[in-house]
């Protein structure tokens, strides 16, 4: 069964695909080094589509989406449009690996694709994270320094300016 | 009249045993970071300039270790605290900003600080220290919950944490399964009080080094941040380091 990665960065939604990754082996060690070596990680990981984002004001709606695991329109185009069709009455033969569960269980519900979040799919992530400038060909070192640098701007002003009454979230 | 370390020529600046840190000798010595945002003070920290022999001006600002647990654990003669030049450093419990922005100094232009804050008091004073130095990526976040941040930061060198919670260890292994590459470094401040107040620190420190071996961290060393903060220990170590033997 086919697996997918959604990967959810600053600069835009990229969608990956997993190949014979065998789900037992999943904690090893021999898994673990195969994710730092990029040589046998790009073997086993691929980049399906890359969709960046077209503004800044629309990085921002999608991470504000995205950190409440909530589905914008955008991505469910993203997801419908570079991922197998879902054939109504007919269990679809590929699932896809998201981050948290929170996301999954919304992407599953409106879009019926069934969506995983474990140990195994975070794993993954990671190496997906480790090489992503190196997947995605337009994007040069440290490009995505600069799209994080934007995005985490208007995304951590807008919080502290929402914070109208001053009331501190502090936890104790 | 001026201040203490405005000696002008009588100062001297000299590589600290840490790359990136630096000793500003004067009447007294002082741990100094060479500021990244020449001209500005970040929390009115003094600042010392020194020229070189070319004639050109090269700025340091003062490191206080009362004010940052991690100059106090520079101080106390930590072997090494993994964040250099080029390092991209996770920066949890960021507060103000005060030490974020000496970490700022240390990485320089090619490193990167993400630099996580729920206080939105502090985060105020974090983003608006971040506007200048274009190496902070400020994040106001609760760093329990690392996948709300998970566009805004990449695989990084060094988690630093300071959270001061009674579950920094689970807060620190929850992150580092995110971000922190696999023979990556971690440094964690360990206020015992927050912890557990009824037992001695050296008992909360031992739980919580125990607590982090549990999680793929390899602790290495541990320094007490007397006589700068009471009851405080600094962790450092490794992160799903290579089982294979190092040959020495």
């Amino acid at each position: 069964m086919a697996l997918f990665l959604l990967h959810e960065t600053a600069a835009g939604y990229a969608l990956f695909e997993a190949h014979g990754i065998d789900e037992i082996g999943q904690n090893t060690e021999a898994v673990r080094n195969s994710v730092s070596d990029l040589t046998r990680f790009g073997k086993v990981v691929k980049l399906r589509s890359f969709n960046p984002f077209t503004s800044a004001l629309e990085g921002l709606e999608q991470i504000n989406a995205v950190s409440e695991g909530i589905m914008t329109d955008e991505l469910r185009t993203v997801l419908e449009t570079s991922l197998p069709k879902v054939k109504e009455g007919k269990k679809p033969k590929f699932s896809l690996g998201v981050a948290e569960s929170k996301i999954g269980s919304h992407i599953q519900e409106a879009t019926k694709i069934p969506c995983q979040s474990n140990e195994f799919v975070n794993e993954l992530i990671r190496g997906v994270r480790l090489h992503f400038d190196k997947f995605v060909g337009d994007l040069k070192p440290g490009d995505l320094e600069k799209a994080q640098l934007g995005l985490c701007h208007s995304y951590s002003r807008a919080k502290v300016k929402f914070n109208v009454n001053r009331v501190d979230n502090m936890v104790i | 009249g001026r201040g203490g370390m405005k000696g002008g020529s009588k100062v001297v600046v000299e590589p600290h045993r840490h790359d990136g840190i630096f000793i500003a000798k004067g009447k007294e010595d002082a741990l100094v970071t060479r500021n990244l945002v020449p001209g500005e003070a970040v929390y009115n920290e003094k600042r010392v300039s020194v020229q070189n022999e070319d004639g050109t001006k090269v700025e340091y600002r003062i490191w206080n270790p009362f004010r940052s647990k991690l100059a106090a654990a520079v101080l106390g003669g930590v072997d090494n605290i993994w964040i250099k030049p080029g390092s991209k450093v996770l920066y949890l419990g960021a507060a103000s900003g005060t030490t974020v922005s000496h970490v700022s100094d240390i990485v320089g232009p090619t490193g990167v600080v993400y630099a996580v804050e729920f206080s939105h008091r502090s985060g105020r004073d974090l983003v608006n220290m971040a506007k200048k130095r274009t190496n902070v990526i400020p994040i106001i976040e609760d760093a329990r919950h690392p996948a709300k941040y998970r566009m805004l930061v990449g695989m990084v060198d060094v988690i630093f944490s300071d959270v001061a919670q009674p579950d920094q260890a689970r807060i620190l292994a929850l992150n580092a399964s995110y971000y922190l590459k696999a023979g990556g470094n971690f440094v964690i401040s360990i206020k015992a009080n927050c912890i557990d107040s009824t037992v001695p620190a050296e008992t909360v420190f031992m739980s919580e080094v125990n607590k982090l071996k549990a999680d793929q961290f390899k602790p290495s060393e541990q320094v007490t941040l007397e006589p700068f903060e009471r009851d405080h220990a600094c962790v450092v170590g490794g992160y799903r380091m290579p089982k294979k033997k190092k040959d020495a």
